[in-house]
């Protein structure tokens, strides 16, 4: 990987050896397949969305980050 | 009675809230059907949300405005574009695996007519940043981008691969050389490897602006400008008297641009 950018290295990779792999799971959200983090009971963070199609990658309650109620996921 | 049910106030704040209705009925397969769309489709883009709607009337005794969509859908590339390594969370970053496919979905959506790219970006990697800037400068709808603050770097490709760019006047356009981190091998193959790819960046955006490639490398590799690196910082009307940029704006002017822009596409004026 090759950065381009005016910020410095150490400011943009500070950290990286202490990251650790979270676990993420797959469930589906009104039935389209996303990858989540569990952040709390009864919810979890949009890691990324799986889905093939192009139209769920516009849903704005599906975005990266965002946090959806497991108890609509199957 | 009010309350009773829910010790938090608002309905939902508790995450163990248990759902009202269930949100499909029993029985019936949350799986769409394939093909069939997720919801149904209105060309207006209105979204009506019917049990909100009843719930405001009962609790403010008001209805909400059906929120009407806009033909435009605005695309944002902040902080750090990030490529096939996940960079650690101080980094705000824009998700290459997001914005691809979102570009696709934005070509094909009938109720998008137009994708303005609003970069405040610090670059970031060079394969992602090409990866997205590919996608926008192919797309067959009218893209107008708007540099904001700043669009250094991989920034740069992104701007100038929408159909028109504005840049604001106080905003700022890194133009410098790539270099490797990590470790290096003292090779000649490792400088060719750069070299090359350099030229990509270079090739693109000579090829979407009207900066010529000898403007762009003295750019790029001038000395004296910057204190720890090598290249040259383009701010506002700089980047548009050095090609790169078509005009200094602000929202306004780049919003209205691209509404002009989406009346010719409808008469079928070719997209340049």
């Amino acid at each position: 990987m090759i950065l381009y950018t005016p910020m410095q290295l150490e400011l943009v990779l500070e950290g990286l050896e202490q990251m650790k792999h979270v676990s993420t799971r797959k469930v589906d959200v009104d039935g389209v397949p996303v990858l989540i983090q569990d952040t709390g009971p009864g919810e979890g963070m949009v890691v990324r969305i799986l889905s093939t199609d192009p139209r769920d990658y516009l849903r704005t309650d599906l975005y990266p980050g965002a946090v959806v109620e497991l108890f609509k996921c199957t | 009675m009010p309350g009773d049910q829910n010790i938090w106030g608002h309905e939902g704040e508790y995450p163990c809230t248990p759902p009202e209705k269930p949100p499909t009925e029993p029985g019936k397969n949350p799986q769409r059907e394939p093909g069939s769309p997720a919801t149904p489709q209105t060309p207006h883009r209105v979204q009506g949300r019917t049990r909100e709607s009843m719930e405001s009337i009962k609790e403010l005794g008001a209805s909400p405005v059906p929120e009407v969509k806009s033909n435009i859908h605005c695309l944002t590339i902040v902080g750090q574009i990030e490529g096939h390594l996940v960079l650690p969370p101080q980094n705000k970053a824009t998700k290459y695996e997001h914005i691809i496919p979102q570009l696709v979905a934005l070509e094909q959506s009938p109720d998008v007519e137009g994708v303005l790219v609003v970069l405040n970006t610090v670059g970031g990697d060079v394969e992602a940043g090409l990866a997205i800037a590919e996608m926008i400068a192919s797309l067959s709808k009218p893209t107008v981008s708007i540099v904001l603050g700043g669009g250094h770097s991989i920034g740069v490709p992104i701007a100038v691969a929408a159909q028109y760019s504005f840049i604001a006047e106080t905003a700022s356009m890194t133009i410098h050389p790539i270099r490797l981190n990590g470790l290096v091998i003292g090779v000649p193959q490792t400088y060719e490897y750069l070299d090359k790819m350099q030229d990509r960046v270079v090739r693109f955006v000579t090829q979407h602006s009207r900066i010529s490639e000898a403007s762009f490398r003295d750019l790029m590799f001038r000395t004296g400008e910057l204190a720890r690196d090598i290249g040259t910082v383009l701010i506002g009307r700089e980047a548009v008297e050095k090609g790169l940029i078509d005009e200094v704006g602000g929202v306004g002017r780049a919003v209205n641009k691209l509404k002009s822009m989406i009346e010719d596409w409808k008469k079928g004026v070719p997209l340049q």
